[in-house]
């Protein structure tokens, strides 16, 4: 029996590598990193497009266009911004990119549960990022056709990872490496993956249908002279269905790699892990029901936006258990403010600030007659995009050892960071005020709109700008970064730190470890450390004591 | 878990069906035999069930997206033109019915050791399968020219999607029939008998999902 189990583990390994070798290559760390090289890709062109469109909103009002550019050539802009960033950056990234490097490894295994659906779920991304960004080079009908073959695409990607991450988790663990005691990025990558089974599922069936409309001629969508009632609100609902759910993907993810840094860099167990685990779990089901926030003005039965305003207040709840968790897990931390630390606390300060204004959002009253555009953009970047990337670079600082055996420069990482975060909140808490003042009428306030817009302009500039003080660590460390040769250079805690950096392919030389404790034994005094790794067994233990 | 001192080493053990498990109380693990909840060569029979459950609950997501914006238009729109129900859908119905039959024989066939009973019955069921989406798209080429199209009307535009999307997850189920009843079992993780199991969960739920969208179909008129 044990030879089956084995045999079975090392068919999974043996596939994993491919006939093909490197291309096709289906092996766990290699999938993970090429879907964070695809995100790298499109934060590079989504913050390439921003830049266009600050550009072009500075200079609107003056009733000039200084930037070649057409309502249609904008609106595919802006189209193209979003995919890019909703489903490359914040999607991919957080959950494929880590969680296919990191879940075998934290969870004891040697490979996914389906090494093959790993590398088709990449390659219907990349192909999905290919069609979505060449969509933009279209006419604008050809162009949307184009991006929803994209987004099908993108979609069966996202299930089939989806179903790989779960299964992997569910059976996949190592023996002792009980439900609770997975570490909780893991809890997070496991929710988010049931989740996104349920949304890209109805992602898929709007766009077939909407594919169907644009193809084969049907109607589903569209008002024909022989149909009376057009069916806009109901794709509206389907995609605020999906798209807020989808929030909730990208941020669950987030919320596991803060919590697990947050725990790791001030030497103490996770406030009341359960806790943590319960609200990530409320946090993902609220997302389904709150669509209709999204719907305030599109002539909803009168007593619809009080229930959903209700539901999305509501979140509330769930994100103060967080925030609490969070809080308790720092005071009275031995705090150690590595770069990686840096973004892990900018996520926490970022998710509160931006959530704030999320409070005032979720009243239809509120929504509909005191804000413009302006606000909701400033609040979904500052909660959802700035914070997610703060909480992707802090993820890539921690792991970046483990991954390619060298250290980023701290130096540069943490003027990085104090640069970003500066940049981020000047640029989007003006972008807030900018959404009160427009609703404004007085002259007075179109004089400062247009000032305010020119100096997002300047401020969004130069925020991107600070970012190639990242890539300019990211790929010189890649080469020439300090080695760190160490297994476990934070004294963490859990199994992907008891292999060498980087891991070998088989993950665990010499066997797979068994798992004797928690995921969070920290500040916990034992030989000289502070912590006690999960796979040390009891003999060991006694010896060490 | 948090909060557990190294000393006292308090377990809270929950009862879990996948991996894990609490180790032996020795403290040797690792690829030391024994003391498993389960035996190991089932964990990859029961993770591609576990798969083929998850993959059902997206399939079924998909679909019913669909069907409650069927519903929504359907009570709402004063000008809904139904689609009559071709008569051969009912002869298609008829044949994926018996393929639900002729599997679980074959499955029972496998079970006691039959290998011969077990491929002709599997063979049986592949054919009905094929049958089922051959006479869908006769269905369709008989509605075609009866001037029936998806442009014509909501009505039709839905049954057009629900029957293509369901004839193509169907032959999802038929590649999976082929792939069990070709291949050669011998060194593989998986028994025959396993991966038919697995198989016909997905075939009867595609059985059920199909008669689902005949009563929706059918009683939407």
């Amino acid at each position: 029996m044990k030879e089956l189990n084995n045999r079975s583990e090392d068919e999974a390994v043996g596939r994993a590598r491919g006939a093909f070798g490197g291309i096709f290559s289906a092996e766990h760390k290699t999938v993970g990193l090429r879907f964070l090289w695809l995100a790298l890709l499109s934060v590079v062109i989504g913050m390439t497009l921003s830049l266009f469109m600050r550009v072009q909103l500075s200079h609107q009002a003056g009733g000039s266009l200084t930037v070649p550019s057409t309502p249609d050539r904008y609106a595919a802009i802006t189209l193209l911004h979003g995919s890019l960033m909703v489903f490359f950056v914040l999607t991919a990234a957080p959950q494929c990119g880590f969680g296919y490097f990191l879940i075998p490894l934290q969870i004891g295994a040697r490979e996914m549960a389906f090494p093959r659906l790993s590398g088709v779920s990449f390659w219907m991304t990349a192909a999905a990022l290919a069609g979505i960004t060449a969509s933009v080079f279209f006419t604008p009908a050809a162009g949307a056709t184009i991006w929803l073959l994209g987004v099908v695409c993108f979609s069966i990607g996202m299930v089939l990872a989806a179903l790989n991450l779960s299964v992997t988790v569910m059976e996949q663990r190592a023996r002792g490496m009980t439900m609770p005691r997975l570490p909780i990025t893991v809890w997070a990558w496991f929710l988010t993956a049931i989740l996104s089974l349920l949304i890209f599922s109805v992602l898929s069936a709007s766009s077939v249908l909407l594919l169907s409309d644009r193809l084969a001629g049907t109607h589903f969508f569209g008002v024909a002279p022989q149909f009376s009632v057009s069916a806009t609100s109901i794709w509206q609902r389907w995609f605020w269905f999906f798209a807020q759910a989808e929030v909730y993907v990208a941020m669950l993810p987030c919320f596991g790699i803060v919590t697990h840094l947050l725990s790791i860099y001030s030497r103490r167990p996770v406030w009341s892990e359960r806790l943590a685990v319960l609200a990530l779990c409320a946090v993902g089901l609220f997302g389904f029901c709150i669509w209709g926030e999204h719907m305030f003005a599109s002539g909803l039965n009168p007593y619809t936006p009080l229930v959903f305003a209700m539901l999305a207040s509501s979140l509330g709840a769930p994100s103060v258990l967080l925030l609490i968790c969070w809080f308790g897990t720092l005071w009275g931390g031995a705090i150690r403010l590595t770069t990686a630390m840096l973004f892990a606390l900018g996520f926490v300060s970022l998710f509160l600030s931006g959530g704030l204004s999320g409070i005032f959002l979720a009243r239809s009253e509120f929504a509909g007659s005191s804000t413009a555009d302006a606000l909701v953009t400033g609040h979904f970047h500052l909660v959802m995009g700035v914070a997610a990337t703060f909480a992707i670079l802090a993820g890539l600082f921690f792991w970046f050892p483990k991954m390619f055996g060298r250290r980023l420069n701290e130096t540069l990482g943490k003027i990085h960071f104090w640069l970003t975060f500066a940049g981020v909140y000047v640029l989007f808490m003006t972008m807030h005020w900018l959404g009160l003042l427009d609703r404004a009428s007085s002259v007075s306030a179109a004089a400062a709109i247009h000032g305010l817009r020119t100096f997002l302009t300047f401020v969004a500039v130069a925020t991107i700008s600070a970012q190639i003080l990242f890539f300019v660590n990211f790929f010189w460390s890649l080469r020439r970064g300090e080695p760190c040769h160490a297994k476990n250079p934070w004294r963490a805690t859990t199994l992907e730190w008891s292999v060498a950096s980087p891991p070998p392919s088989e993950n665990f030389r010499g066997g797979v470890p068994v798992v004797f404790r928690g995921a969070y034994e920290l500040g916990v005094p034992l030989a000289g450390e502070d912590f006690v790794p999960q796979h040390v067994g009891p003999e060991e233990l006694a010896k060490l004591r | 878990m948090a909060g557990t001192s190294v000393l006292d080493d308090i377990e809270l053990i929950i009862e879990d069906i996948g991996g894990g498990g609490k180790p032996p109380a020795g403290g040797d693990g690792g690829d030391a035999g024994g003391g498993g909840r389960r035996a190991p060569g089932n964990s990859s029979a029961r993770k591609y069930a576990i798969a083929i459950a998850l993959g059902m609950v997206a399939i079924l997501v998909f679909f019913m997206a669909i069907a409650a914006a069927f519903l929504v238009l359907r009570t709402s729109n004063p000008e809904w033109k139904s689609v009559p129900v071709p008569a051969l859908l009912w002869m298609n119905t008829i044949a994926l019915l018996c393929s639900s039959g002729t599997l679980e024989l074959a499955r029972k066939r496998l079970g006691a050791a039959d290998e011969r009973g077990f491929k002709k019955l599997w063979l049986l069921t592949t054919l009905l399968g094929i049958a089922f989406v051959a006479g869908q798209v006769v269905a369709w080429r008989q509605l075609v020219a009866a001037g029936v199209y998806g442009s014509v009307s909501q009505g039709a535009a839905f049954f057009y999607v629900f029957t293509a999307a369901h004839a193509v997850h169907l032959m999802g189920g038929i590649c999976a029939l082929l792939y069990v009843g070709l291949r050669k079992f011998g060194a593989a993780a998986v028994t025959r008998l396993a991966a038919a199991e697995v198989t016909s969960y997905y075939w009867h739920f595609m059985d059920a999902l199909w008669v689902f969208l005949l009563a929706l179909l059918f009683l939407g008129k």
